[in-house]
């Protein structure tokens, strides 16, 4: 076993997953989640983000591939392991037919770390009453109680689904802060996604950039925003080929993302027989552009 | 965690469980109700008569009771579970997942089988104290099999509602109408006797039918 492995919470190797029989979501997705970290998982819709959370759960059999969470095989998790993992479903759904105490109290049951402190902490912040029934609740007040009742857990591996979804930015702003808070203090992995990139960039320490069928890049958000360079020009044809993502053509502008320095990019085009000479590189302004630069715009 | 997971299951069903347990009484009642205008009117040796000479229970009331009771306890506890996949949540619980689904089931068995139990007392209490303890324990066996059929249609409710595809719960409901039909097919007091015991070890068995939903639900078999 390599070291990485030994440091990773989650590993997952040669993972294959399709829609019934028919078209493959991914082949042979491999990727590992290092303790200590948050992994935001992005890509487009259809790209099996959800699928993939299902599987790492075990309400999903997949195909082919192992995937282990706390080296454990997902196929036979036992009941201490998933005692590890806080689980956040897309949509916060909860047993919303509880009420805020009755929901509290019945999780208190399973969790030994459990910590009502936290729970009640944020709960402090909404405009509810113990006895108010979470199905009575707007969807940010419900983000709020799932998140207090992750952050009550207090596991080693928080599992978000798509946390922003339906929330206003309010909300959104709520959840990531005290989320950041009690993962950093608290030294938590976490492995999310969000369709709201924007999110993400103010919580992750590493991304996996997903496209249908396969992963464009795994690193750290610093190395990407670094590394992954804009080029713009106005003259010549769009290129084409490995390391060259997205070209595209707007108004007088041909435009393409790369991981390659300026002066490699200059050879490529070279060989396609592209001379600009406006040759323009800039970083991208922020993680949404660079996701965009690697996924293109549809 | 056993108490917890009895706890959230009777949060779901608790409003259904009271409407059907004052169900359950005001039918007994009814049916007590009838004996006795029958009793007023002709005397209690009529009823003695009827029952031994026409093969008469007077408490055909009851009789479709127990099974809507067992769907409406099905419902309330499982349609929850598998709004929005909150089934997810449970089966992500640290403890055994068979378990669990296991004392789910159990926590909805008990509630069905106190009702049925409470409505069988009230009206054995009434036979008891009208005819004689043979003619009462023929009246009770009567019932049982309309019991049972009432955990049956609980235990196919549960299983319908936990099974992920539209098409098995087509196939399902279709099989749980035949099978519970079957107890009704035999208008005769204790026609069913000799097949009591079969019921039982067969209603145990149903329990695994909803872990069978469960498992596929697992496997992504679901719409």
């Amino acid at each position: 076993m390599s070291n990485q492995t030994e440091t990773s919470v989650i590993s997952v190797k040669n993972l294959t997953q399709r829609y019934g029989k028919g078209r493959i979501i991914y082949e042979n997705l491999s990727f590992e989640v290092p303790r200590g970290r948050i992994l935001g998982l992005l890509g487009k819709n259809g790209t099996g983000k959800t699928t993939t959370i299902n599987i790492l759960m075990g309400f999903l059999k997949p195909q082919s591939g192992e995937c282990k969470i706390f080296g454990e095989d997902i196929t036979c998790m036992s009941a201490s392991t998933r005692s590890r993992i806080a689980l956040l479903l897309e949509g916060h759904v909860q047993y919303s037919f509880m009420t805020i105490r009755q929901i509290e109290r019945f999780y208190s049951q399973f969790y030994p770390k459990w910590n009502s402190e936290a729970y009640y902490g944020l709960m402090k912040k909404l405009k509810v009453t113990p006895e108010q029934k979470i199905s009575s609740m707007s969807n940010g007040q419900r983000s709020q109680v799932a998140l207090g009742l992750i952050l009550a857990q207090n596991a080693d591996l928080l599992v978000l689904d798509d946390f922003s979804l339906g929330l206003d930015p309010g909300y959104r702003r709520l959840f990531i802060e005290y989320l950041r808070d009690f993962v950093k203090n608290e030294g938590k992995t976490v492995f999310m996604t969000s369709h709201i990139i924007q999110d993400l960039e103010r919580l992750i320490d590493d991304c996996i950039i997903m496209d249908y069928g396969r992963i464009l890049t795994q690193m750290p958000v610093d190395e990407l925003m670094s590394t992954l360079r804009r080029y713009s020009y106005s003259e010549g044809n769009l290129p084409s080929g490995d390391g060259i993502f997205s070209p595209w053509h707007t108004g007088n502008e041909n435009e393409f993302y790369s991981f390659l320095p300026e002066s490699e990019v200059r050879i490529l085009l070279d060989k396609q027989g592209i001379k600009p000479s406006d040759l323009k590189s800039e970083a991208p302004a922020s993680l949404e552009d660079a996701f965009i630069g690697l996924t293109g715009r549809y | 965690m056993t108490k917890a997971i009895f706890f959230k299951e009777l949060i779901k069903t608790r409003r259904v469980f009271w409407v059907s347990l004052l169900v359950a009484i005001i039918f007994a009642i009814y049916a007590i109700m009838c004996i006795r205008r029958v009793g007023t009117s002709h005397g209690v040796e009529h009823i003695w008569l009827i029952m031994l000479m026409k093969d008469q229970t007077f408490i055909d009331a009851i009789k479709y009771l127990p099974p809507v009771i067992g769907l409406a306890i099905g419902i309330a506890q499982m349609s929850p579970e598998t709004q929005q996949k909150r089934l997810k949540l449970t089966l992500h619980l640290p403890y055994p997942q068979n378990k669990l689904i296991f004392t789910m089931i159990c926590a909805g068995m008990v509630q069905c089988i106190f009702i049925f139990l409470i409505q069988a007392f009230i009206i054995g209490i009434y036979y008891y104290g009208v005819v004689t303890p043979e003619m009462a324990s023929h009246v009770m066996l009567t019932t049982l099999p309309w019991y049972i059929a009432g955990l049956n249609a609980y235990l196919f409710t549960s299983a319908i509602c936990l099974e992920g595809t539209w098409r098995r719960r087509i196939i399902l409901s279709l099989i749980a109408i035949g099978v519970i039909s079957v107890y009704y097919m035999q208008s005769v007091p204790q026609a069913y006797n000799g097949m009591i015991f079969g019921a039982v070890i067969f209603t145990i068995l149903l329990i695994l039918l909803s872990l069978y939903s469960v498992n596929r639900f697992k496997e992504g078999l679901i719409d």
